[in-house]
């Protein structure tokens, strides 16, 4: 049937992550004291479809899925989800699926905006394994990002909780925070060096392209070199100058949010990336 | 045959009472001997803790002699001789089987919810199984109850969370570190408190711990009771780049901890998150240093509302934890007429 296709998946995965956010209102009410499956079994539920959305977009493409911004956005979200599933085998950190739920409903939204998925004129200067390594590793690393930003918003509700003397802090199942900020920086180590070996991808791409001078001052170019100076502040700040804690953790959310609210823009904006 | 059950709590008498009723171990076998011997009960276990003595006995007399035959036999055991009214308390089935249950899962205890019973009352059985004199009611009963506390506290959250200071800080310290065993502690004052929040901490992990104390014998004779080390109490900040956990409880009228002391120290500590609990009265560290970033400042009062709130949970689980023992008792007693277990509950002595 012709309306069975990879988006359609994508949509069901999108309303299972969405049951999981209106699952997340109700542990938040009880103050998350009890063991939480539901959120691993729907989030489970929709990366199952989530896969098959992206496999069979794959297949008909015959490459990996990212090629525009909404394989990109479903990419990395599949990247926090997989992840998530992951350390969510371990029940202390099961709650980072009721605080992920938001953000991948929220992205998913985003991602089915029909816009997003224009199909782009390929440029066939450029070797098609390279461009797929350098999109998969930076939306791999927007993935840990987003989850590393999820770690850091639990860990403010606990450290909030245990500064303000909040019952909850203690009767509440949610990790320790030095759990939870080093789970949160861990992610963030792990998003840099996926983005690190993404741009220099990127830049073995870029010699590829026809007159790569025109280039130089490009939007997204520009973007990403700022995006890593951030992450690579934030790692230095936390390592090298002990600003762990509540200061790491807000820096970890905002920087994220920074990538969310300008990622699309320089995308449309850059002219490399929308020849 | 009735299983009754005589004897005195914290909720009927006063410690003065109680204490003239106590029963020291070594006595229980022989007071167990003469009570069958006076043929008032066939069998018996005795329970003396410092919170209640009770008799727990299958005995061949109706209920309300059996009352007065095991009041008498208390009475006499200790020499007692000033007038009883409600102090001493008796009650037969079903309602002997459900106090029996309830002992035994802390419902009936001071700190409700409480564990140790169940193991004085395991001793207290233990010791009459073994001098012969219990027989089929009383282990079935005993055994029944064993079980019925398992249950309930499995399925109930009558024993979940700390109800005492020093576990309440334990748990706080749990919210914080991901491991304690890896994490210093630091005694500032040898008082009791801070002691039992150290055996506490040690008792979840905790392994290094360091104790200082303005008389450094006291100091010395903490640390080696707790497996730690002494520091003079003049440098103890010196150490304070590997501490991660503060309990401090001396005499002192000042702080002993202020926000200008301790921001500097936590650069020392690369401001990893630090645990501070101040059972002192009045208190040894300045509530402002809870501003400083990943610092966490409890107060005794702190503690104490949050073993509060844990002892409201727990009585608020009163009500399916006595369900479940009146099932339980129902089941053990078997149907009856309706009419054959009428509530028995009464002072053995005062106005009979």
């Amino acid at each position: 049937m012709s309306w069975f296709t990879d988006r359609y998946f994508f949509t069901l995965a999108v309303v299972a992550y969405g049951l999981s956010m209106v699952h997340t209102v109700f542990l938040w009410r009880k103050g998350f004291r009890q063991h939480d499956h539901v959120t691993y079994l729907l989030l489970l539920l929709g990366f199952g479809l989530h896969t098959t959305a992206m496999l069979l977009r794959g297949f008909s493409l015959n490459h990996c899925p990212v090629t525009n911004l909404y394989e990109a956005t479903t990419f990395a979200m599949w990247t926090i989800v997989a992840v998530y599933l992951l350390l969510g085998l371990w029940s202390r950190l099961r709650f980072l699926g009721a605080f992920a739920s938001p953000v991948l409903f929220a992205l998913g939204v985003f991602a089915l905006m029909p816009k997003l998925d224009a199909t782009h004129s390929a440029r066939p200067e450029l070797s098609a394994a390279w461009v797929s390594f350098h999109a998969a590793l930076m939306s791999l690393s927007y993935g840990a990002f987003g989850l590393s930003s999820v770690a850091a918003v639990m860990y403010l509700t606990q450290e909030r909780n245990l500064k303000f003397h909040k019952l909850q802090a203690i009767f509440s199942l949610l990790p320790p925070i030095q759990r939870l900020e080093a789970v949160a920086g861990r992610l963030l180590v792990v998003g840099f060096v996926l983005l690190t070996l993404g741009l220099a991808a990127g830049v073995v791409d870029l010699a590829q392209v026809n007159d790569p001078e025109r280039y130089r001052g490009d939007t997204k170019i520009v973007w990403s070199v700022v995006v890593w100076l951030i992450y690579l502040g934030l790692i230095v700040m936390r390592w090298k100058f002990a600003q762990g804690g509540r200061r790491f953790a807000l820096g970890t959310i905002y920087s994220f949010v920074f990538v969310l609210l300008t990622f699309w823009g320089t995308n449309v904006l850059s002219t490399l990336h929308n020849p | 045959m009735s299983f009754v059950v005589v004897g005195l709590s914290h909720r009927s008498s006063p410690v003065v009472v109680r204490e003239r009723f106590a029963f020291a171990e070594a006595r229980i076998p022989g007071a167990l001997q003469s009570l069958r011997a006076s043929g008032v009960a066939e069998e018996a276990v005795i329970l003396s803790t410092c919170n209640r003595v009770e008799i727990y006995a299958v005995s061949p007399l109706a209920p309300a002699d059996a009352f007065r035959g095991l009041q008498q036999f208390l009475v006499s055991c200790h020499d007692y001789r000033e007038p009883l009214t409600d102090e001493v308390y008796g009650l037969s089935e079903p309602h002997s089987v459900q106090h029996l249950f309830k002992v035994a899962c802390g419902l009936d205890s001071m700190v409700l919810g409480e564990t140790e019973i169940l193991g004085q009352l395991k001793r207290a059985y233990d010791l009459a199984l073994k001098a012969g004199h219990t027989g089929g009611r009383l282990n079935k009963a005993f055994q029944r109850a064993f079980h019925v506390a398992k249950h309930i506290r499995t399925e109930t959250n009558i024993q979940r969370g700390s109800v005492s200071v020093g576990s309440v800080a334990v748990d706080l310290a749990e919210k914080i570190f991901s491991r304690l065993s890896d994490r210093t502690v630091l005694i500032i004052g040898a008082g009791d408190t801070s002691e039992k929040t150290a055996r506490a901490l040690q008792s979840r992990g905790a392994r290094r711990i360091l104790v200082t104390n303005r008389s450094p014998e006291k100091a010395a004779a903490l640390a080696a009771e707790l497996g730690g080390r002494a520091v003079p109490f003049e440098d103890w900040s010196a150490e304070f780049g590997s501490i991660d956990i503060v309990i401090s409880s001396t005499a002192a009228p000042h702080y002993v901890l202020d926000r200008a002391r301790l921001e500097p120290l936590m650069k020392l500590r690369r401001n990893e998150p630090l645990l501070l609990v101040d059972i002192a009265v009045p208190r040894d560290i300045e509530p402002e240093v809870n501003f400083l970033d990943n610092v966490y400042l409890y107060n005794i009062d702190d503690l104490q509302a949050i073993a509060d709130q844990y002892l409201k949970q727990r009585q608020e689980e009163v009500a399916r934890c006595e369900a479940i023992i009146r099932d339980k008792a129902l089941a053990l007693l078997g149907p009856c007429a309706p009419g054959e277990r009428a509530l028995e509950v009464r002072p053995a002595f005062g106005q009979e």
